[in-house]
């Protein structure tokens, strides 16, 4: 191991020990908090994976965390007690019961005309399952249509962002299924082996932050496979990588598919922290805040772009509180954002890429001196 | 029928008036002006400050809204956008967050809220224009009844096309603007200021959100977030039709609206939009350069 990988192995454990012990230091409260922004933090890896190493500036990753927050949700929705006081002898969504014409079933099979799509999330892991399938699906056909048609940089940008608010508009325009514009809300515990995840216990906690360690190292070790390395490759010239025979396209939706997992992952466990799932998170507002987020922390960088995330998020907390600096903080957020893209391109983990590389190799150079000895005494033997 | 064609049109008319902008920035520096729905805002708030400070009616705000958004642009062009060229997904990040500073500008009323010090017109509410009696009502065609103030956002939009057009294909400066579309290190290397031609055709496509933004605010409210929906719209329209085509802008401001006033008319809203995004994006996925690319070299 290179003295540069060790310590950069070294900065992620540090990384994922302070998240653990984060309990010690906080109330039930600021734990939900910090949960939320950790998931955030997930999304911040799923952009560096796709922008940062893939070269794809995707504008529409709330589409994935959208839909991974809705599959969980309509299961969580289903074992809520409202929805099992609706009358019927299985659960239903009390919104579904609101909006039914008079007179209509209350089974969930029939209460309006797509109202049977819920009857599989009655089990809480279809929706778990769904959570992680669903978004790898749209991520594998879009990702072969538009990298086989070779579509690349902005028009690709421009297809997930019109495809994000395309599918936020529908799942408004479905209210009788979807609940429209008010989302899902009034949801159930996430329950494993008998065990209820309330939002505000540390077993969530860690529940969040162990998930966090494991996407954190899992993305790492990826992008430092052969897949990974060719992946780079592609980034950084496309037709060298095409002429040396790469398959660019499988690399490249391959990828993506994978920061699309990372996402609907980071919804589902959004779900289970705040307790409901909106069509907000599929604002175009909110996708490219991910972006600004891995942009401030270092978009090729994963860890980087994760603590961007947390940061902003724990910063923008607290002095949103301040009153009167609400709108004031936003605005800041704005400017920090113009000065990164102008003046640190690489973000933060740039910056501190650059110090760890300092201190480096003014040690190396007394190491080298010696290496050079010993080869120039080798040659005169 | 008539009726949903012309709402059609005048929807395409909308489009078009907030691409026409976008199309010039991004089709001739290849910039993605994100800001830019902000500076229709700025637009529809002069609209809206001209009324309460000067008396001032929709027709006199208009080359004030220009002015103002043009010198804007300019500012903006010359602190950030200028450091930029070649970096097209930069360019977006960094508007961006232009785009957000703007918006709180106006929410804060230009940090001025802090000291206490508000301006009638600024700030978080909702502002409403109203418009001269005669733009207000509607007139009757071969039995459809048409709104005037929608005729009137197609004229000026028709207007600003024709002028747009006259400019880039008719006077010097705007084939120096079309030269460097094809190649600027060429342009530059002909002695073309690419430097000073990008500044001021970057103010010309703000100016020209600025007066999308007057037109905006006689038809809907006006709010510090308004603009963000319309930068993506403008967006769909100039990357449908082919980046540097103003034609292209024109016939996709077109289909766009109309395809929106059809669906509308049969469904709802919402789904109408729903349903322009997609046609977007399986253009995007058929023709990748849009309808209406020019011809590589």
């Amino acid at each position: 191991m290179s003295p540069t990988r060790r310590i950069e192995w070294g900065i992620y454990a540090a990384f994922i020990v302070l998240i653990m012990l984060a309990p010690l230091a906080m109330d039930p409260f600021w734990l939900n908090r910090v949960a939320k922004y950790l998931v955030y933090g997930m999304l911040g890896v799923a952009v560096a994976l796709s922008w940062g190493y893939a070269g794809i500036l995707n504008l529409g990753q709330g589409l994935f965390f959208g839909a991974g927050a809705y599959m969980l949700a309509m299961s969580l929705k289903l074992a809520s007690t409202t929805s099992l006081r609706q009358g019927s002898d299985k659960p239903v969504p009390d919104f579904m019961l609101w909006n039914a014409e008079p007179g209509a079933p209350t089974e969930l099979c029939c209460i309006n005309k797509a109202s049977f799509l819920w009857l599989p999330f009655q089990n809480q892991w279809f929706g778990v399952a769904m959570a992680l399938i669903l978004p790898v699906a749209i991520a594998a056909i879009i990702g072969t249509i538009v990298f086989r048609k070779r579509i690349a940089g902005v028009f690709v940008s421009i297809i997930t962002l019109a495809l994000v608010l395309l599918v936020r508009l529908v799942v408004i325009d479905a209210q009788p299924i979807t609940n429209g514009f008010n989302g899902l809300t009034d949801l159930g515990w996430f329950k494993v082996a008998g065990f209820e995840f309330d939002p505000y216990v540390v077993q969530t906690y860690y529940l969040v932050a162990i998930s966090l360690a494991i996407v954190l190292a899992g993305a790492r070790l990826l992008v430092e496979t052969r897949a990974g390395i060719i992946l780079q490759a592609i980034r950084d010239d496309e037709n060298r990588a095409r002429c040396l025979g790469f398959d660019v396209p499988v690399y490249q939706t391959f990828f993506f598919a994978v920061s699309a997992a990372i996402a609907g992952f980071a919804g589902m466990l959004y779900v289970v922290v705040s307790e409901f799932a909106s069509p907000t998170f599929m604002d175009l507002t909110f996708s490219i805040t991910m972006v600004v987020w891995a942009a401030v922390g270092g978009r090729s960088s994963i860890l980087g772009a994760c603590i961007g995330a947390i940061l902003i998020n724990i910063i923008s907390a607290t002095v949103s509180e301040t009153a009167g600096f609400a709108e004031a903080w936003k605005a800041i957020i704005g400017l920090i954002f113009v000065l990164v893209v102008l003046y640190l391109p690489r973000g933060l983990a740039g910056l501190a890429h650059d110090f760890v590389a300092r201190v480096v190799t003014r040690k190396l150079p007394s190491s080298s001196r010696e290496l050079r000895a010993t080869n120039t005494s080798q040659l005169a033997e | 029928m008539l009726e949903v064609l012309f709402i059609g049109l005048s929807v395409g008319s909308i489009l078009l008036l907030v691409a026409l902008g976008l199309a010039i920035t991004y089709g001739a520096m290849g910039v993605i002006n994100m800001a830019h729905g902000e500076l229709v805002m700025i637009g529809a708030y002069v609209t809206v400050l001209s009324g309460i400070w000067l008396g001032a009616n929709i027709f006199v705000a208009i080359p004030i809204a220009f002015i103002v958004t043009a010198l804007l642009g300019l500012l903006i062009e010359h602190v950030v956008v200028r450091r930029l060229y070649g970096r097209l997904l930069d360019t977006l990040l960094a508007t961006w967050g232009i785009a957000i500073l703007i918006q709180q500008a106006v929410r804060l009323e230009l940090a001025l809220s802090f000291f206490g010090i508000h301006i009638q017109g600024l700030g978080p509410g909702l502002q409403n224009v109203s418009v001269p009696a005669i733009l207000q009502g509607t007139f009757v065609i071969g039995g459809a009844e048409i709104n005037r103030y929608r005729t009137f956002i197609i004229f000026v939009t028709a207007v600003l096309a024709f002028v747009t057009w006259l400019i880039m294909y008719r006077t010097a400066i705007g084939m120096q603007v079309r030269a460097i579309i094809r190649n600027p290190k060429m342009a530059a290397a002909c002695g073309i200021n690419v430097a000073r031609i990008n500044a001021l055709t970057f103010a010309f496509g703000s100016g020209l959100a600025g007066i999308a933004g007057v037109m905006m605010s006689g038809f809907k409210t006006v709010f510090p977030d308004m603009g963000t929906s319309m930068v993506v719209d403008g967006f769909l329209v100039v990357v449908m039709g082919g980046v540097g085509s103003l034609l292209g802008s024109v016939l996709s401001a077109g289909i766009l609206g109309e395809i929106n006033g059809f669906v509308a008319a049969a469904t709802n809203d919402i789904l109408a939009r729903a349903v322009v995004f997609g046609v977007v994006i399986l253009i995007i996925i058929l023709k990748p350069k849009g309808l209406f690319a020019l011809k590589g070299r």
